[in-house]
C-alpha cells in the first residue's frame, strides 16, 4: 500500500512536469518594518519543492507550474499564500504572528501546534528568559506560569531551585521530569547556562503520560537555542555586572535594650541580674552588619549561531561568577558553559544532529540554613560581645549551639567542584513518506568532588562547633545516564485531508549509574586548608573513616500516541506507555499509563465562525494516568545492610556478620496519578487578548511511604533494619487556573504587553493506610514534629497549641483549664493563654491542632513591558496569598538576643495580648503553637528591567547589527508582613516545609548589562 | 525497488530494537549481599549467626523493666513522669499504650526474626559444623520467644522461617501451650546438635539449652521434665559457683573480672568499645540498663553516674538478714557510701510510690571504665542471664515441687546459702518450697526474674501493689500491634 502511494505521488509529480512554468524572482519583508526577512521558506504547495530567501530577503524559484500556489512560511509569522496565476509582484510582506497559534511546542515524542494542543500546556520563550536573565533557568518558570511554582532552596550562591506543578501530591519528590533537548536530565538547573535556552515548556496534565511512571510530577522540556538555516553566522555577547545586597535585616536589640530585657528575665523568675549595671555596657555590635557584605555578580556569554542551506549550528559559552552576601570570599559560585549543537540533512529524508553542553561549576559555601548556620547565630549571639571575640569564653553564657559567626566564618573552608558534559545524537530518518523514525541517543555524565576542612578550633567551652582536632573530608561522586529513544512517527491525512493522523509508536531505555567514595583523616599539617588532604595528612585511629556507595537503576518503556484532527476542529489523542524499571518489586513489575485527550475549536465551527471579538476558542479536556517511579532502588530486595555486631572470644572483641537490612516489600510499586483537566483558550478582540482557564483535579494514590509503622513481628527494630515503604496514602490537589495576556501595538513607536496568571490549589490528604498520620520536621530543640500529614488536612499542615492572647491576672489564670501538663508548672499572669481543643479540661498535647499550612491558596504572576522608540521596560513580579510560615530562628535560651518585637512583651495587665512576659522560668510559651505561626503571603516584584537600544545608523559603522545597553534590579521588593528574611524560606520538604530556620535570604541585586549582535 | 528493502530493513531494525527484552531492568544491587544469594557459604551462616545474637543486647530492657515491674524496685528516674511507660509499669497502671512495654515486643521479635532467618535457609548448603550454627540459632530463637512468652502470653509463632509482610493480619496468636512447645522443641533440638563446650566465649553451649529447657519446663510446672535436664547442667561439672574456689571473691561477681566465669551458664556480651546514641538504644553494644541504673549526678570513687532508674526499695533492702553478703552484693546503699568516701551525688524523682529510695542496683551499676560515649548508653557490664546459681535453685525447685528429691533439692539449696555467708538448713516440704523461694528472690534480685517468679507462683498479687490477677499475669499487647493486626490478634483480658 506505501509502494502505491508512493508511485501515485510520483505520477502526480510527473504530470506537473508537464504543464507550463514560469521563473519567479521575488522579495519577503515584515509587513510592519519593512525590513527584509532572511530565511523564509518559499514552497510550492502540495510539493517539497522550493526554497528559502537570502539576506536581503530575495528569494528565486525556478520552474513553478502557472498554475501553482506559493507558500511563504516563517516562524513567528504568519504563512501566507500566493496564486502565481494571479499576480506577477512577488514583493510579499508577513505579517508577525504575535499571538503564536501556529508555534510548534514540543510535547515529548513530537510537537504539536498550539491551535491543536489538547493538554495544559505553559511555556517561557527565549525573550522572557532574556528579560528575566535569571541565574537559574528554573527561575524562569516563577510567576510566568500558571500553576507552577518555584522556590529557591537558598539565597546562597549556587543554590539550587525548588519547582513544583500544580502543588505538593506526593510525601516523596514532588520534583518534575526535566526532559533536556528530548533527554531525561537529572542534574540541577543550575548547571545549565539559561542564555542557551529557547523555550521552556510545562505538560500539566495528561499530555504528560507519554512519560509513563516519570511524568507525574508534570514535565519541563527545554528547548535550546540552534542555528538557523540560510543565515550568516550570527555572533552575539552579552555581559552584566551587578551588585549583590540583602533585603532586609531583622530588627534585633541593640546593647541596653539586650541587657535591661534580659535583666527583666531574670528579675521575673527571681534570679540574679546578669547585667547589674547596664551603664557598664561599651559593646554595641551589629552582628548582621558584620556577616551581610555587598557582593558582586558578573556575567559574560558569547555565542555564534547560523546556518546554510542543509546545516545549521550553534555554538556558545559563558562564565558566571556571584559572590555570597554572606561571607563573599567563603560563599560563592562559579559557572563555565560551553554548548555546540550542529544539525545537518545529509539527504533530503536523513537528517543528523548532535548537541553536547559542558558546564564546570565551582562553589564554596558557608553554613547557611537551620541550627548552628552563621545567620542563625548573627541573630542569636548578645549584641554584647566584641566581633573580635572568636572565643566567647569570659562573655554571656549562649548555650552550646550559638557561636560568634565571624569565627565561625573564619573557620569555613570547602571546595565544591562539578565537572558535567551532557548531550544528545540524534538520526531522523524519512524512510517512507511520512515515516519517520528517530533514534537518539542523550547522555550525562557528571563528576563532583567535595573537599572539606574543619580545622582544630575552640569557639569557646562545649560549643557544638569546637573541633579538638582538625579534619580534612573528600568525597568523589561519578554519575553517568543515557536515554535511549527510538520511535516511529506516521503522519498522514484521510479523507481530502479532512482528517489529519499522527501515530507515533516508540521505546525509551533509561540507565542511571552512580559511584562514589569517601574518606576522612585528622592530622592535616600546620592545621592549615592549605594542606588539606588526605594524602598529606597524618591522622590514625578511630577518626580515619571511608566509605563509599554504588547506584543502579534502569527503565524500560514502549509508548504510543495516536493524535486525530477532523475537520482542523475535532481534536483526539490517546497515548499508552508501558514501563518495567528495576525499582519496581516482582509482584507489580509492570506498569501501563493510559490517557486520552481532546479538544473542540468552536471557532472553526460555521455557526459560531470568526468575528473581531472572538478569534478563536478552543474547548479542551484530558484525562489519565501518570506515575512517579522516584523510590528509593531495590525497595523490593532484601539487602544484608543491617548491623551485626557482637561481642565474642576471650578477649572480649567487637565481632561483625551480616543481618537484613530495611524490611523489603515486594508488592512496592509506583505512585498513581489521575489527572483530570478541563480548558478553555480563547483569543479575543483581533487577536490581542489571549485567555487560557483550566480546571484540574489530580489525585495521586498509592503513595509511597517510607518507613510506614510495621509490626514488631518483622524484625523492623533490629540494629539497622527499618519498617518498609509501602504504598499507603493517596493526596489530591485540585483548583483553576487562568492565564489571560494583552498586547498592543499602539503606534510604530509604542507597544506593550501584559500578562497575568492565577492559580488556586486546594490540598487534602485523603488517605494513609496502618497510621494515623505522619510526622515530620523540625521546631526549636527537642520539641514534638510541628509538621503532620493526616487524612482530611493539607499534606505538610502544622500541628501544634492554639494560643488565645496572654493571660493578663491570676483570676484569668486559675479560671482557664490547667497548663501545668505543657511545662512542669502551672501558668502565670503574662504566659500564653493555650486553647483547650479538646475540652477535656485540662491543655496539654492532646490540644494541638491545625494552626496553618505551608501550601498558597492562592499563587498569581504579573508581567508586563512595553518598548516605546528604542526604549524597553519590563517589571515581573509574583504573589503567593494564604501560606503560612513558621518562625524558628531563635534559640530558645536565656541570654540570646530578640527580635525586637519583644519590647512590646508583657509587662502587668492591659500591657500586651501577642508578646508573652520574659522570664528565665520554665514556661509552655516556646512550645509550638500558633504564636510561632505567620502569615507568608508576600507580593515580589522579581525584576525591572529598562532597556535602551542604540540606534542601528550609529552602529553600522561599527559593524554592529544591534546593540542593547540595560539596567535591571533583580528581587527589587517583597511586600509581605512576615517578620523573617524571606517568605519563600522553605526546605522544599512535603512534611516540614515552610519552617525558616534562618534563611539565607535572596539577595536584590542591581545590574547593568549590555546585549551585542554582530 | 530499495524503497521495499530500506522498508524491511527499518521495520526489522525498529521491532527488534523496540523488543528490548524486559531483562534490562532486572538489575541487583551492585556490590550487595542480598537475601536470595545469602547463605550460600558456611562463611554466610557464621555470619548471619553473629546477627541473630546481636539483638540480645537489646534485652536489656526485659530486664531493667521486669525489675521495674516486680515489688523489687521503684522506677526512679529524674522526675514521675521520667520514661513514663516504666513509671506506669512500676504502679501496674500501664495500658496497652506504652512505648516501653512495645519495645519489649519489638526488640524480642527483632530476636525471633534474625534467628528464623538463619532455620529458614538451614537446608540450603551442607558444610561442616552447620549442626552447631543451627542449634544455636534454635537455642536464640527460643531464648527471644520465651521472654515475649513470658511478657505477652499468646504470640503469633512461625516455627518455618520468618514473618512475611501481611501475616500480621493472617498468622494468629498461638496458645501459651503451643507457643511453649514451639520453644522446647527448638531447644531439644538445639540440645541434640550443640557441642559440650561453647564455640566461643559469649555463644551459647548445651548446657545453656538445657538451663533454658528446664526453666522453660519449670514455668510450665513441668517439674518431672524440668529436673532431669537441669541435673544434666549441674552434673556436666562445668560449673560451680563463683567465690567457692581459689582466689575468687564471691562481692566480685558482678564485676568485670568474673564475667564469663565458671558459675556463668549464659551470659549477654557487653562492650563500651562502640559509641551509642539515643536514636537508636537497641544498637548499643554496650548495656544500656547500666547507665539508667547509675546514681544521678554522682561524682567520687569506683562509680560513674547515670539516670537513677530503678531503685531497690527498703522492703528489699530489708529482705537480707545482716549477714547476707547477698546485701552487700546486690544493693548500693547511697547515703552510707556517701558517708564513707565522700562521693556526691544528687536525687531526681520523690514520688514515693516510684521515687528515691536511697539505695542503688549494685549488681548493674556503672564501674569506672573508658567505654565511649555516649557514656551512659555503653556501660560494658556483661548480664550474667543464666547463673549455675539459679540452675541450682530451679533444680531444687524441680526437685522440690515435683516431689522427686527434697534431699538434693535441700543440698542446692544449701550450697547456694553457704557461698551467700548464710549457714546450712535443713527444712523439706512446702517449708522447702518457701525457702527456695525467698533464696530466688535474696539471690536473683536486680537481674530480672522477680516479677516472672511470682507469677507463675501464683504470688504477685499479694507482693506487688496493684497487681491485679489475671490481667497482669501477662502485659498488653501494644496498641500498634493490634492495630496493625487488623483485628487479627485480640488484646488480653483485662487491657
Amino acid at each position: 500500500m506505501v509502494k502505491n502511494f508512493l508511485i501515485a505521488t510520483l505520477c502526480l509529480l510527473s504530470t506537473w512536469t508537464y504543464s507550463q512554468e514560469i521563473n519567479i524572482e521575488g522579495s519577503v519583508s515584515d509587513i510592519d518594518s519593512g525590513m527584509p526577512l532572511l530565511g523564509v521558506n518559499v514552497i510550492i504547495e502540495g510539493t517539497t519543492k522550493g526554497t528559502t530567501t537570502n539576506f536581503d530577503g530575495e528569494f528565486i524559484l525556478r520552474s513553478v507550474p502557472t498554475d501553482a500556489t506559493l507558500v511563504f512560511s516563517y516562524l513567528g509569522y504568519e504563512t501566507k499564500k500566493v496564486n502565481v496565476a494571479e499576480t506577477t509582484d512577488f514583493t510579499i510582506q508577513l505579517q508577525s504572528d504575535t499571538q503564536a497559534l501556529d508555534d510548534v511546542v514540543v510535547i515529548g515524542y513530537g510537537a504539536s501546534s498550539r491551535r491543536k494542543l489538547t493538554g495544559s500546556v505553559s511555556t517561557v520563550d527565549a525573550e522572557s528568559i532574556q528579560d528575566l536573565e535569571p541565574l537559574n533557568a528554573a527561575n524562569a518558570l516563577q510567576g510566568t506560569t500558571a500553576g507552577v511554582s518555584v522556590t529557591p532552596q537558598s539565597g546562597s550562591p549556587g543554590a539550587e531551585s525548588n519547582i513544583r506543578i500544580r502543588g505538593i501530591s506526593t510525601n516523596g519528590d514532588s520534583s518534575p521530569l526535566i526532559i533536556l533537548d528530548g533527554f531525561q536530565y537529572d542534574g540541577g538547573l543550575n548547571s545549565i547556562n539559561p542564555q542557551d535556552i529557547e523555550s521552556i515548556t510545562v505538560l500539566k496534565d495528561a499530555q504528560a503520560a507519554i512519560y509513563g511512571s516519570v511524568g507525574a510530577n508534570g514535565v519541563v522540556l527545554i528547548e535550546t537555542k540552534t542555528g538557523k538555516r540560510n543565515q550568516a553566522a550570527e555572533v552575539t555577547y552579552n555581559t552584566y555586572f551587578g551588585l549583590q545586597q540583602t533585603t532586609r535585616e531583622l530588627p534585633l536589640l541593640n546593647n541596653l535594650e539586650y541587657a535591661l530585657l534580659t535583666n527583666e528575665k531574670y528579675a521575673n523568675a527571681g534570679q540574679n541580674l546578669p547585667f547589674p549595671d547596664v551603664s557598664q555596657l561599651r559593646t554595641n555590635t551589629d552582628w548582621q552588619d558584620e556577616v551581610f557584605d555587598t557582593a558582586a555578580i558578573v556575567s559574560n556569554n558569547v555565542s555564534v549561531r547560523g546556518g546554510s542551506e542543509n546545516t545549521d549550528y550553534s555554538f556558545s559559552a559563558s562564565h558566571l561568577d556571584q559572590k555570597g552576601i554572606v561571607a563573599p570570599e567563603k560563599s560563592n559560585f562559579k559557572r563555565t558553559t560551553a554548548k555546540l549543537s550542529i544539525n545537518t540533512d545529509v539527504r533530503d529524508f536523513l537528517n543528523l544532529s548532535a548537541n553536547v553542553i559542558y558546564t564546570n561549576n565551582r562553589s564554596q559555601g558557608i553554613n547557611s540554613f537551620g541550627l548552628g548556620s552563621v545567620l542563625f547565630n548573627a541573630i542569636n549571639i548578645a549584641p554584647t560581645i566584641r566581633p573580635d571575640r572568636f572565643n566567647l569564653d569570659g562573655t554571656i553564657d549562649l548555650g552550646n549551639e550559638v557561636a560568634n559567626p565571624l569565627a565561625q566564618i573564619a573557620n569555613t573552608f570547602n571546595d565544591f567542584e562539578s565537572n558535567r558534559l551532557s548531550g544528545s545524537f540524534q538520526a531522523e530518518l524519512e524512510y517512507i513518506k511520512d515515516f519517520k523514525l528517530t533514534a537518539r541517543y542523550g547522555f550525562n555524565s557528571s563528576n563532583l568532588n567535595n573537599r572539606e576542612f574543619f580545622p582544630e578550633f575552640d569557639f569557646g567551652t562545649s560549643k557544638v562547633f569546637n573541633r579538638p582536632f582538625n579534619q580534612v573530608n573528600q568525597n568523589q561522586q561519578e554519575f553517568y545516564d543515557y536515554t535511549f529513544d527510538l520511535f516511529n512517527t506516521i503522519e498522514k491525512s484521510f479523507f481530502d485531508k479532512e482528517l489529519d493522523v499522527t501515530f507515533t509508536l516508540g521505546m525509551t531505555a533509561f540507565r542511571t549509574h552512580g559511584e562514589g567514595l569517601f574518606g576522612a583523616r585528622t592530622g592535616v599539617p600546620r592545621n592549615s586548608y592549605e594542606f588539606a588532604d588526605i594524602g598529606t595528612a597524618t591522622g590514625v585511629g578511630d577518626n580515619q573513616t571511608n566509605g563509599s556507595f554504588v547506584s543502579e537503576f534502569r527503565r524500560l518503556s514502549y509508548f504510543s500516541r495516536v493524535q486525530f484532527s477532523f475537520k482542523d476542529r475535532y481534536l483526539l489523542t490517546g497515548i499508552l506507555r508501558r514501563d518495567t524499571s528495576s525499582n519496581f518489586g516482582p509482584n507489580n513489575s509492570t506498569a501501563w499509563f493510559p490517557s486520552v485527550t481532546g479538544g473542540w475549536i468552536i471557532t472553526e465551527e460555521d455557526f459560531i465562525g470568526t468575528n473581531d471579538v472572538l478569534n478563536f476558542a478552543k474547548l479542551r479536556a484530558s484525562y489519565g494516568e501518570l506515575g512517579n517511579d522516584r523510590i528509593p532502588n531495590f525497595l523490593f530486595l532484601s539487602v544484608l545492610s543491617g548491623e551485626a555486631t557482637y561481642v565474642l572470644g576471650d578477649e572480649q572483641n567487637l565481632t561483625n556478620g551480616q543481618a537484613l537490612g530495611p524490611v523489603a516489600n515486594p508488592n512496592v510499586k509506583w505512585e498513581t496519578a489521575k489527572k483530570l483537566d478541563i480548558g478553555l483558550d480563547l483569543k479575543l478582540f483581533d487577536n490581542s487578548l489571549d485567555v487560557t482557564l483550566d480546571y484540574y483535579d489530580n489525585t495521586r494514590e498509592d503513595l509511597l511511604i517510607p518507613f510506614i509503622p510495621t509490626s514488631g513481628i518483622f524484625g523492623t527494630a533490629a540494629p539497622g533494619s527499618s519498617a518498609p515503604t509501602r504504598n499507603a496514602g493517596t493526596v489530591k490537589n485540585y483548583g483553576f487556573e487562568a492565564a489571560i495576556g494583552y498586547s498592543k501595538e499602539v503606534s510604530d513607536n509604542f507597544s506593550f504587553n501584559i500578562n497575568y496568571n492565577v492559580s488556586t490549589i486546594n490540598n487534602e490528604v485523603t488517605k494513609i493506610n496502618g497510621a494515623p498520620f505522619l510526622e515530620g520536621g523540625q521546631f526549636s530543640v527537642g520539641q514534638l514534629p510541628p509538621a503532620r500529614m493526616e487524612v482530611g488536612q493539607p499534606i505538610g499542615y502544622f500541628y501544634g497549641l492554639k494560643t488565645d492572647g496572654i493571660f493578663q491576672n491570676q483570676t484569668e489564670v486559675e479560671a482557664h483549664p490547667s497548663q501545668r501538663e505543657l511545662a512542669g508548672v502551672d501558668a502565670s499572669p503574662g504566659d500564653i493563654r493555650f486553647v483547650d481543643v479538646n475540652g477535656d479540661g485540662i491543655v496539654n498535647q492532646d490540644d494541638r491542632t491545625n494552626i496553618g499550612d505551608p501550601i498558597p491558596d492562592v499563587t498569581m504572576g504579573l508581567n508586563l513591558s512595553f518598548t516605546y522608540k528604542n526604549f524597553e521596560f519590563s517589571a515581573y513580579s509574583f504573589a503567593n496569598l494564604g501560606s503560612d510560615i513558621v518562625r524558628n530562628f531563635e534559640r530558645d535560651q536565656p541570654n540570646v538576643n530578640m527580635l525586637s518585637r519583644r519590647l512590646d512583651r508583657w509587662t502587668g495587665p492591659g500591657t500586651s495580648t501577642i508578646e508573652p512576659r520574659v522570664t528565665t522560668a520554665a514556661t509552655a510559651n516556646k512550645l509550638f503553637s500558633d504564636y510561632f505561626v505567620e502569615d507568608g503571603s508576600f507580593l515580589r516584584i522579581q525584576t525591572i528591567s529598562l532597556g535602551y537600544f542604540v540606534p542601528e545608523k550609529a552602529l553600522q559603522s561599527v559593524g554592529i547589527s544591534s546593540l542593547k545597553l540595560y539596567a535591571k534590579v533583580d528581587n527589587a521588593f517583597t511586600f509581605t508582613e512576615y517578620s523573617g528574611y524571606d517568605p519563600t524560606a522553605s526546605t522544599g520538604a512535603p512534611i516540614g516545609g515552610g519552617i525558616d530556620l534562618g534563611f539565607y535570604p535572596l539577595p536584590r541585586t542591581f545590574s547593568l548589562g549590555l546585549n551585542v549582535k554582530l | 525497488m530499495s524503497t521495499l528493502y530500506r522498508n524491511l530493513f527499518m521495520a526489522c531494525v525498529a521491532f527488534s530494537l523496540l523488543s528490548c527484552a524486559d531483562d534490562f531492568v532486572e538489575e541487583k544491587p551492585p556490590y550487595q549481599l542480598t537475601s536470595d544469594t545469602f547463605f550460600e557459604t558456611a562463611e554466610d551462616f557464621e555470619a548471619a549467626l553473629i546477627g541473630a545474637y546481636d539483638p540480645l543486647q537489646a534485652t536489656y530492657v526485659n530486664v531493667i523493666l521486669g525489675e521495674i515491674a516486680s515489688d523489687n524496685t521503684h522506677a526512679g528516674g529524674e522526675s514521675a513522669t521520667d520514661v513514663v511507660g516504666w513509671q506506669q509499669v512500676d504502679k501496674m497502671e500501664h495500658t496497652p499504650v506504652n512505648d516501653n512495654i512495645d519495645d519489649v515486643w519489638d526488640f524480642n521479635f527483632a530476636g525471633v526474626y534474625r534467628a528464623s532467618y538463619i532455620i529458614e535457609n538451614k537446608d540450603k548448603i551442607d558444610f561442616e559444623g552447620k549442626s552447631q550454627i543451627i542449634a544455636e540459632a534454635r537455642f536464640l530463637r527460643a531464648y527471644f520467644n520465651f521472654e515475649l512468652v513470658k511478657w505477652f502470653g499468646a504470640i503469633p509463632i512461625k516455627p518455618e522461617g520468618r514473618f512475611e509482610l501481611g501475616e500480621e493480619t493472617s498468622i494468629p496468636r498461638s496458645s501459651v501451650e503451643d507457643v511453649y512447645t514451639y520453644i522446647e522443641n527448638d531447644l531439644n533440638l538445639a540440645i541434640a546438635d550443640m557441642s559440650l563446650e561453647s564455640p566461643q566465649v559469649g555463644r551459647a553451649s548445651k548446657a545453656s539449652a538445657q538451663a533454658l529447657l528446664g526453666k522453660v519446663h519449670l514455668y510450665q510446672d513441668e517439674f518431672i521434665l524440668a529436673a532431669p535436664v537441669l541435673n544434666a547442667v549441674i552434673n556436666s561439672g562445668q560449673f560451680r559457683l563463683y567465690g567457692t574456689q581459689g582466689d575468687e571473691e564471691f562481692l566480685n561477681l558482678f564485676e568485670y573480672n568474673a564475667e564469663n566465669s565458671a558459675e556463668s551458664v549464659f551470659e549477654v556480651q557487653y562492650t563500651g568499645a562502640e559509641g551509642a546514641g539515643f536514636g537508636c538504644l537497641q544498637c548499643s553494644e554496650g548495656n544500656v540498663m547500666v547507665g539508667f541504673s547509675g546514681v544521678r549526678g554522682y561524682s567520687g570513687p569506683v562509680y560513674e553516674s547515670g539516670f537513677g532508674f530503678n531503685l531497690p526499695t527498703q522492703e528489699t533492702f530489708d529482705a537480707f538478714e545482716a549477714n547476707d553478703l547477698r546485701r552487700e552484693l546486690s544493693i548500693l546503699d547511697i547515703e552510707a557510701w556517701a558517708d564513707e568516701t565522700g562521693a556526691s551525688y544528687t536525687i531526681g524523682n520523690q514520688d514515693p510510690r516510684t521515687g528515691h529510695t536511697g539505695y542503688y542496683n549494685k549488681k548493674y551499676l556503672p564501674r569506672k571504665n573508658d567505654n565511649l560515649g555516649d557514656a551512659n548508653l555503653t556501660q560494658p557490664n556483661n548480664y550474667r542471664a543464666i547463673r549455675y546459681a539459679d540452675v541450682l535453685l530451679m533444680a531444687a525447685e524441680a526437685l522440690n515441687r515435683g516431689n522427686i528429691d527434697d534431699a538434693l533439692a535441700l543440698d542446692y539449696v544449701n550450697q547456694v546459702r553457704v557461698r551467700a555467708g548464710l549457714s546450712e538448713i535443713d527444712v523439706s516440704g512446702s517449708q522447702l518450697t518457701e525457702e527456695i523461694f525467698e533464696q530466688r528472690r535474696l539471690e536473683l534480685v536486680g537481674e530480672g526474674h522477680r516479677f516472672f517468679d511470682l507469677v507463675r507462683t501464683g504470688r504477685a498479687a499479694e507482693a506487688i501493689q496493684g497487681f491485679t490477677a489475671p490481667k497482669n499475669n501477662v502485659f498488653p499487647i501494644p496498641i500498634e500491634e493490634i492495630q496493625f493486626s487488623q483485628g487479627n490478634w485480640s488484646q488480653n483480658t483485662g487491657y
